[in-house]
């Protein structure tokens, strides 16, 4: 089935409003919230944008059946970001300008969040989204900006915490491609492995487009590491993994999913590619907001991202819903934390937690995507992560580590 | 540590490979006179055509180098015919330009063909054999000894054989070469498919080494500049062994130096060899 991506924001536009309608109508004066989705449905994204954007229909589905915010529904507007930053501060103007947003929700990637953050910052329009880059909630953004996709701090933290869990792996190795993040990554997972009990053996960044790492190995190999933790992309990491097989390395090695993919195990070979583990930020499996989702938008536990998108929309929804009637990017910003984290009555979806605001008492979100508690610049405190291992040339959930 | 043996002996596999393009690009640059930028560009032709008669039609790797070899050495003459002979008798400057935008073109055809992704050999990867302590790869070993093996062959081709000794003295005076009845443009081809074929094999070393991806060859032009520069230019065996030292130091650098400066070693060298030797190690006439 092939559907345009102008029919499919056509039709979810339209779905959107005509759910909106009876709420709207039980509302009669109530003037609808605008809400903008900026998910990548085109470019390097686009085989996640959708995902995402059909998440945050179903949640704004359930919130206007329940009553809307104080009354008033949430009415949708959708826009293609086409993984570019250019594009997506153009769409970013049309929702600001034209459709007068209060808050754009599930922004994908990095540089099209950081290009669009100046703008929603100026407008005091609220911005939430998945991108991972540490510069997204650093500098002065006043609050405006969150994010659910953990930074390299938390992923370093969750690795170690994996790395640590394994006894037989006492002394462990880093070795990571050049990279803005290799090195804050580096520093979050070699500190909390130590703080474990483990020994790091050697900690060593590496240059990309080498024609061998054999001499990297060498040196690498030669502190007897009993786990080796990668930290690059694809490419390198073939390169590497073989280098280390060549060199009969017989230990574990630990990479991000993202580099341990299909790709890779087709690039060394099913037989180097056994046993190697890699992790991934997960939904929270067990949540009830996690079922809900799973229920409500079919698919959608095939995609990293759109549960995240589910607690974009909904956090959105709550922030409002605790703002007594005031409705804007500051009410939002100023009400997260207040409805996201401890303490508070747990909530797993909108309905919940606005029938507990209504009777005046404090809320603590859990998502589909975690816990969803947010640090003063806008990060998440904590995301569930899945272990993976390469099994017969193809990788296989093993855990999920919890936080 | 391990012992610093390992990393010499890393650094001559590395060398081995740098050594062919080097050879090649000391040749061209001592016949023509210019810096011809596109010969890292050779390994990447010759690496992705193995790559198509490996894993494309399943022909065994042995089969697939000898035809990169022959694909890179005629793509490097309808190069010199379609690009560098109009240009004959400019001056290098422009040549070496030319022959950075050859490189652009031949990279992105690469590029339109198999896409931006990286690819491998359908090849298993072996574990390393282990010979008094050293850790020794069977590719590192087959690589080296090939490599060894073309450039002594290289090497007779130009002492022993008429058409070595008509390109060695169209080297040294070209004008003077061509009043003797030397025929100056069968000699230039025939160093060209040479030095073509030589680049061709190293890409499929390199591929095989490493993974194959249409930036491959760019990746180790500053090494192989370097190795030809500290070999003296237009020097075949200099190129060799210069190739060598550059293998070696950039391994061994690893033990002093962050891995992440690696490319960096290449650029010291050049620069150390041209303030201090600048005809290089067997450039005794320039």
């Amino acid at each position: 089935m092939t559907i345009s991506r102008r029919d499919f924001v056509k039709a979810s536009g339209a779905a959107g409003f005509a759910l909106a309608a009876p709420a709207l109508l039980a509302a009669q004066s109530k003037e609808p919230i605008a809400v903008g989705t900026l998910c990548p449905l085109t470019g390097a994204g686009g085989s996640y944008g959708p995902d995402m954007q059909r998440a945050v229909v179903a949640v704004v589905e359930r919130i206007n059946r329940a009553g809307g915010i104080q009354g008033r529904p949430i009415q949708l507007f959708h826009e293609d970001d086409q993984t570019s930053a250019e594009a997506g501060v153009r769409a970013a103007r049309k929702l600001i300008d034209v459709n007068k947003v209060v808050a754009i929700v599930s922004t994908w990637a990095s540089a099209v969040t950081l290009a669009v953050r100046p703008l929603c910052v100026e407008a005091r329009v609220f911005l939430i989204g998945v991108s991972g880059a540490d510069a997204v909630t650093q500098g002065d953004h006043r609050g405006y900006v969150a994010r659910t996709q953990p930074n390299t701090n938390t992923q370093g933290r969750m690795y170690a915490r994996f790395a640590a869990s394994k006894k037989e792996w006492k002394r462990i190795a880093y070795m990571a491609l050049q990279t803005p993040y290799a090195q804050s990554f580096g520093e979050a997972f070699t500190g909390a492995v130590k703080a474990a009990g483990a020994t790091i053996t050697d900690s060593l960044i590496y240059e990309d487009k080498k024609p061998s790492y054999r001499s990297e190995v060498t040196r690498v190999l030669g502190t007897n590491p009993d786990l080796i933790m990668l930290g690059g992309y694809t490419p390198d990491s073939v390169v590497m993994v073989k280098d280390l097989y060549r060199a009969a390395y017989k230990g574990a090695i630990l990479g991000p999913s993202f580099a341990i993919n299909a790709k890779f195990i087709e690039g060394v070979g099913p037989d180097v590619a056994e046993g190697v583990w890699n992790m991934d930020r997960a939904p929270l499996f067990d949540s009830p907001a996690y079922k809900e989702f799973v229920a409500a938008v079919p698919g959608g536990d095939q995609s990293p991202y759109a549960p995240q998108a589910w607690d974009h929309m909904t956090l959105v929804a709550l922030a409002l819903a605790a703002g007594k009637g005031e409705v804007s990017g500051t009410v939002i910003k100023d009400q997260l934390r207040a409805v996201a984290n401890p303490p508070g009555a747990v909530v797993y979806s909108f309905a919940d937690g606005a029938k507990h605001l209504a009777e005046g008492k404090k809320i603590n979100y859990e998502g589909a995507s975690g816990a969803c508690d947010f640090d003063q610049i806008g990060d998440i405190l904590s995301a569930p992560f899945i272990v993976q291992q390469v099994r017969k040339g193809k990788n296989e959930r093993v855990t999920v580590i919890n936080p | 540590m391990p012992a610093i043996t390992q990393y010499v002996f890393n650094g001559v596999v590395t060398g081995g490979i740098l050594a062919l393009p080097a050879v090649a690009f000391s040749l061209t640059w001592r016949l023509l006179r210019f810096p011809n930028f596109a010969v890292s560009t050779y390994l990447t032709v010759g690496a992705y055509a193995a790559l198509a008669l490996n894993v494309g039609l399943r022909a065994s790797l042995e089969l697939a180098w000898v035809g990169a070899v022959v694909v890179t050495a005629v793509t490097a003459l309808a190069v010199d015919r379609i690009a560098f002979r109009p240009m004959r008798g400019r001056r290098p400057f422009s040549l070496a330009i030319a022959s950075i935008g050859v490189a652009f073109v031949l990279e992105n055809v690469v590029r339109f063909v198999w896409g931006n992704d990286f690819r491998s050999y359908d090849v298993p990867v072996t574990r390393a054999m282990l010979i008094a302590g050293l850790r020794v790869g069977r590719e590192q070993l087959l690589i080296f000894a090939v490599a060894i093996a073309l450039m002594a062959l290289a090497q007779t081709f130009l002492v022993r054989t008429r058409l070595g000794i008509a390109m060695r003295a169209t080297a040294d005076n070209a004008g003077l070469a061509a009043v003797k009845g030397v025929p100056t443009e069968r000699v230039v081809a025939a160093a060209t498919l040479g030095g073509g074929a030589l680049a061709g094999g190293a890409g499929v070393f390199l591929g095989l080494d490493a993974s194959i991806d249409p930036l491959m060859g760019g990746s180790v032009i500053i090494s192989v500049f370097a190795a030809a520069i500290l070999g003296g230019i237009g020097s075949g065996p200099g190129a060799f062994v210069g190739a060598l030292i550059v293998g070696i130091v950039e391994e061994v650098g690893t033990l002093v130096v962050p891995p992440t400066y690696k490319t960096a070693i290449g650029f010291v060298i050049i620069l150390a060899v041209l303030l201090v030797r600048p005809t290089g190690l067997a450039g005794a006439r320039s």
